[in-house]
């Protein structure tokens, strides 16, 4: 292998060309994550106040069953909505990838619900999955009249609701990221494989799974920060209900901070929810730093 | 360079053509089924918008019109009310426009050198400041509102059309790193060794031999970016100030009243209307979902 | 921003302002221009708010609209406006507690001088003047007032269920729902969300447990009147009318409620009166097709709530003279009568042209003439913290299985709790 010396002017161009990256990083999110700790441990209303009360609003937040169900549900709802985007997404990409008629139409189909506003979507959503509306009344219409699909004024089931209204949202996001990854794996694997007679399936699980990987962390990683920031759909379809069984943190610190007029309250919330992605995340990421650095891609 | 159908286990000939075996009857079973899932909502969505509002209250919902208009369309463009006016969503189009693609090409190519020296060239605590820049891709956009409008306010950028970008970016640049890192990582490290031993430097490597093939991951990166940033309300309500606010802030006046009548078949007609910018992207984008950009450049 | 910089900024705008306050400060040449921050973005509401747009334009000013949809977030909006340094010349909010946080602070101008022009202490309802007053200054000009808790009914469902008079008691009411019941009907439109269930429970509070226990609870916030038997009662009532709804009400919308109604498949909706502008664009009319009345008996409650405008600190001698004129032209007497008939609200001051109003608009307004009728909004006795707080605690009892001593101790604790 041939020794590389980084020449010292390329790495300069390096550490220039990573100039925003670090600007961003040091002034809008530390600094952001600075002051809102800051102001979780103040008792601000609408306007941060220069004021100190220790952990107060933490032992508050803690005390509260809203918050402690929103964290709950997002648990929840976070691990169905990765593995359905993620198998629906790897399907779709698939079998689109087998070179089917109609491919950009099929493609835009899958496509056009990340492209809609949330709103006027998961208002449809809740029509369909209302009993009174929508797929129980059709059936029921259709003369199976004992056939009950009502998830979503169900206190324990209304979650799933939001959990299919999403996937099927966000699974052409994910198609489109593992398709453009299939998309570069090269022809020669297909090629070889067939030749030594491999099963097409294997190919799929013991080749091309691997190769994808880089396609399939971020599919991975963007996942997880839709199922953290998760807002709109709850909005939309569930206000939050019926009652706050549907609640996720991003809608109890928007309502905090806007609604209730109670930043000081929501800071904290903001504080512990980025804490405990953290704690989640900082593991699995130093893992995988670590057999990058290895040479492993 | 085609490739055939993923049907043949049996080891009969291998035509290019392709035949229409049980195994291609069920790729385009499955594909058939899984469109009609993903197009229901848009079927109900369709009927609504051409229904007078007598029948909407009605509640059939799958109901085709009875007697369908399409006047709902024509007031969701011009004439539905957003507040003492009463102009439809056509307001906010160019505005959305000159919100919308300066933010995209500023952050993909910020996403594309970023991910490009991370993956590459890797200086020292990089990746440690990769890593905190991810971080902020779990942060729920609302937490960052307050401190935010301070820091701009601070900078005289608060309402203004170059903050309102700069927002953006910001807010994209942990996705748009990542997504251009990860592809970095995934193409062979000999193309880049043996650019350097070539004599490139990081600007040349990067615009004659990164950036070409970069457009599988360009594409999404595109169609991330439009549709977020179109679609985006809250940062170009409360950034962009009153003289740019996208289209995003037109359609939430129409659709989200508080006490007020709603109009649902207009309501469905200006959302669709508002999505059109990001499908046609979606469709256009066809060409570009190609195959075997890297791979030739390996052979070669 | 650190304490003694807010302070001295504080001083300095108030010193400013009462050197400006003083006179009417003579205006530049051209319009006073004034950018107006609302949440009224439906058709209705647009036509409503042309009223006090045109009257303003004719009086010399230049209304820039700048419509937010969505009360919430139209009120962030302007918070984040006023922190940016960009606030909006005037903006909306409900009369309640929702400002008086930004009051303390001191960033809003006050009215004062337009007040006392104005005669504000002696024509507008006791219950208004107590919220938009704040130390002595008037801070918010109210433009009209709604009622929240009306009790809606299709003429048709009572038809069909042989109903022949409104209930005038609680116990009628509940003999109307089990009559629309046997008749097949929904007896009660409902929608499941947080806010629409805190408006029937309030009418069920209000009319059944009576102002004394409302104004106790909310106004003195007295934690032995939560636990009182009275109470109980009221939660008792409240949760029995969720078996008179429908299954498919939770997260309802509460038009689609109202459509119900509408379209005769429910007989009665409890709702705040901009729910007349639903009934108008299906074409139906009231004392006609649908029927209304603000509670039970003629002592009934009559539950006032309402929008304000305020207008944020400048010093700008022609931005105060614009926020002036507009606070003038808003709670003027003719505009005031336009903008209801549009609005489904009654107007904040008696001495205005009635003849514009519907019928149960003339009913609220005969209701507001019997001073004891009225009785100020939860929203405005409680700041929004425990309010929202108050309403989980019961979404809450209405959607799972708790017993009535269970929210009771809920409630109180969450008014504990906010005691900050």
């Amino acid at each position: 292998m041939v020794a590389i010396r980084k020449n010292r002017a390329a790495c300069w161009s390096a550490y220039i060309a990573l100039l925003p990256m670090v600007l961003t990083v040091l002034g809008a999110y530390i600094g952001t994550m600075l002051w809102t700790a800051r102001v979780s441990v103040s008792s601000a209303r609408i306007f941060p106040t220069g004021d100190f009360v220790g952990l107060g609003q933490y032992e508050r937040l803690f005390r509260n069953a809203r918050w402690l169900l929103s964290l709950e549900n997002l648990a929840i709802y976070g691990v169905l909505f990765v593995a359905g985007c993620l198998v629906l997404g790897f399907l779709l990409a698939v079998f689109i990838d087998q070179k089917v008629m109609g491919e950009g139409a099929l493609r835009t189909v899958f496509l056009y619900p990340y492209a809609m506003s949330f709103v006027a979507t998961g208002l449809v959503w809740q029509w369909i999955l209302n009993p009174e509306l929508g797929i129980q009344r059709v059936v029921r219409q259709l003369g199976f009249s004992d056939f009950t699909f009502d998830w979503i004024v169900d206190q324990d089931k209304a979650l799933y609701t939001i959990v299919l209204a999403t996937v099927w949202q966000a699974s052409g996001l994910v198609m489109a990221l593992l398709l453009s990854g299939l998309r570069g794996i090269d022809d020669e694997l297909w090629k070889a494989a067939r030749i030594d007679g491999i099963p097409v399936w294997r190919v799929y699980v013991s080749i091309v799974l691997p190769l994808l990987w880089p396609a399939l962390s971020t599919a991975l990683i963007l996942l997880f920060a839709l199922v953290i920031k998760l807002f709109d759909a709850v909005v939309a379809m569930t206000q939050g209900g019926p009652g706050t069984a549907t609640e996720v943190p991003a809608k109890f610190i928007m309502d905090y901070l806007f609604g209730r007029a109670n930043i000081g309250l929501a800071s904290a919330a903001s504080i512990v929810l980025l804490t405990t992605v953290v704690a989640i995340v900082a593991p699995l990421y130093y893992a995988r730093a670590k057999a990058v650095q290895r040479g492993l891609k | 360079m085609k490739r055939d159908a993923m049907a043949d286990i049996v080891p009969a000939v291998r035509p290019r053509s392709r035949r229409l075996t049980p195994a291609r009857i069920g790729v385009y079973g499955f594909l058939i089924m899984a469109a009609l899932f993903f197009l229901v909502p848009l079927y109900v969505m369709l009927v609504t918008s051409v229904k007078p509002m007598d029948e909407i209250r009605l509640g059939n919902l799958f109901a085709l019109p009875m007697s369908p208009t399409l006047a709902p369309w024509r007031s969701a463009w011009q004439s539905a009310c957003t507040g003492l006016e009463c102009e439809g969503i056509r307001g906010g189009f160019w505005n959305s426009v000159w919100i919308t693609f300066p933010s995209m090409v500023l952050s993909i190519a910020v996403g594309a050198i970023n991910g490009y020296a991370l993956s590459f060239w890797r200086p020292r605590g990089a990746n440690a400041l990769f890593a905190v820049l991810m971080m902020g891709a779990f942060i729920p956009g609302q937490v960052m509102l307050y401190p935010l409008v301070r820091a701009l306010a601070a900078v005289e950028l608060y309402s203004t059309l170059p903050g309102i970008v700069l927002v953006h970016v910001i807010f994209g640049m942990p996705m748009m790193t990542l997504l251009f890192r990860n592809y970095y990582a995934s193409l062979p490290e000999e193309l880049f060794k043996a650019a350097r031993v070539d004599g490139g430097g990081f600007w040349r490597i990067f615009f004659e031999l990164m950036l070409p093939m970069s457009t599988p991951v360009i594409v999404v990166a595109a169609i991330m970016q439009v549709t977020n940033i179109w679609n985006d309300f809250l940062l170009g309500l409360v950034f962009a100030g009153s003289d740019n606010l996208p289209m995003t802030v037109q359609l939430n006046n129409i659709i989200n009243t508080t006490t007020g009548e709603r109009l649902y078949n207009v309501n469905m007609a200006a959302t669709i209307l508002t999505s059109l910018v990001p499908l046609a992207l979606y469709f256009l984008s066809g060409r570009w979902f190609v195959r075997g950009i890297a791979a030739g450049a390996v052979k070669g | 921003m650190n304490e003694a910089t807010r302070r001295t900024r504080a001083i300095a705008a108030a010193v400013l302002a009462t050197a400006c306050a003083g006179t009417w400060a003579a205006p530049p040449a051209g319009p006073l221009k004034a950018t107006v921050s609302h949440w009224w973005t439906s058709g209705g509401e647009s036509a409503a708010i042309r009223q006090f747009a045109d009257a303003f334009n004719a009086a010399g000013g230049q209304w820039i609209d700048q419509a937010v949809a969505g009360a919430e977030q139209s009120r962030a909006s302007t918070t984040n406006r006023i922190v940016g340094g960009n606030a909006p010349v005037a903006a909306q909010f409900n009369t309640s507690r929702q400002f008086r946080d930004i009051v303390d602070q001191g960033l809003l101008n006050n009215l004062d001088d337009v007040a006392a022009k104005g005669n504000w202490d002696r024509i507008l309802p006791q219950t208004i003047i107590d919220v938009i007053r704040i130390n002595g200054h008037y801070y918010a000009a109210p433009v009209d007032i709604h009622m929240p808790a009306w009790f809606f009914y299709s003429k048709k469902a009572f038809a069909q269920a042989r109903i022949k008079d409104e209930p005038r008691t609680w116990e009628e009411f509940i003999a109307t729902l089990d009559k629309l019941k046997a008749a097949g009907l929904i007896p009660l439109a409902f929608g499941g969300q947080v806010w629409q269930e805190k408006i029937v429970f309030d009418a069920v509070f209000a009319q059944l447990g009576g102002p004394e226990l409302f104004l106790k609870i909310y106004r003195d916030r007295d934690v032995k009147a939560v636990a009182s038997p009275a109470f109980r009662n009221v939660l008792v009532a409240f949760r029995q009318l969720r078996a008179y709804t429908d299954p498919g009400a939770p997260g309802r919308n509460w038009n689609d409620a109202t459509a119900l109604v509408v379209s005769n498949r429910a007989g009665i909706q409890i709702m705040g009166d901009w729910a007349k502008g639903e009934f108008s664009a299906a074409g139906q009319v009231a004392g006609r097709d649908f029927g209304c009345f603000p509670g039970f008996g003629v002592k009934a409650p009559y539950i006032v709530a309402g929008d304000a405008f305020v207008f944020p600190k400048t010093s700008k001698p022609h931005v105060v003279a614009a926020q002036k004129l507009l606070a003038t032209v808003m709670t003027a007497p003719g505009p005031q009568a336009a903008f209801s008939a549009r609005k489904g609200s009654i107007p904040i001051r008696p001495d205005v042209d009635l003849s514009q109003l519907d019928m149960c608009a003339r009913m609220g307004i005969a209701a507001m003439q019997d001073k004891a009728r009225q009785l100020p909004n939860a929203e405005m006795l409680v700041e929004p913290d425990l309010n929202g707080a108050l309403q989980d605690v019961l979404t809450n009892y209405w959607n799972r299985k708790q017993t009535p001593e269970q929210a009771q101790a809920a409630f109180a604790q969450a008014m504990k709790d906010n005691a900050w």
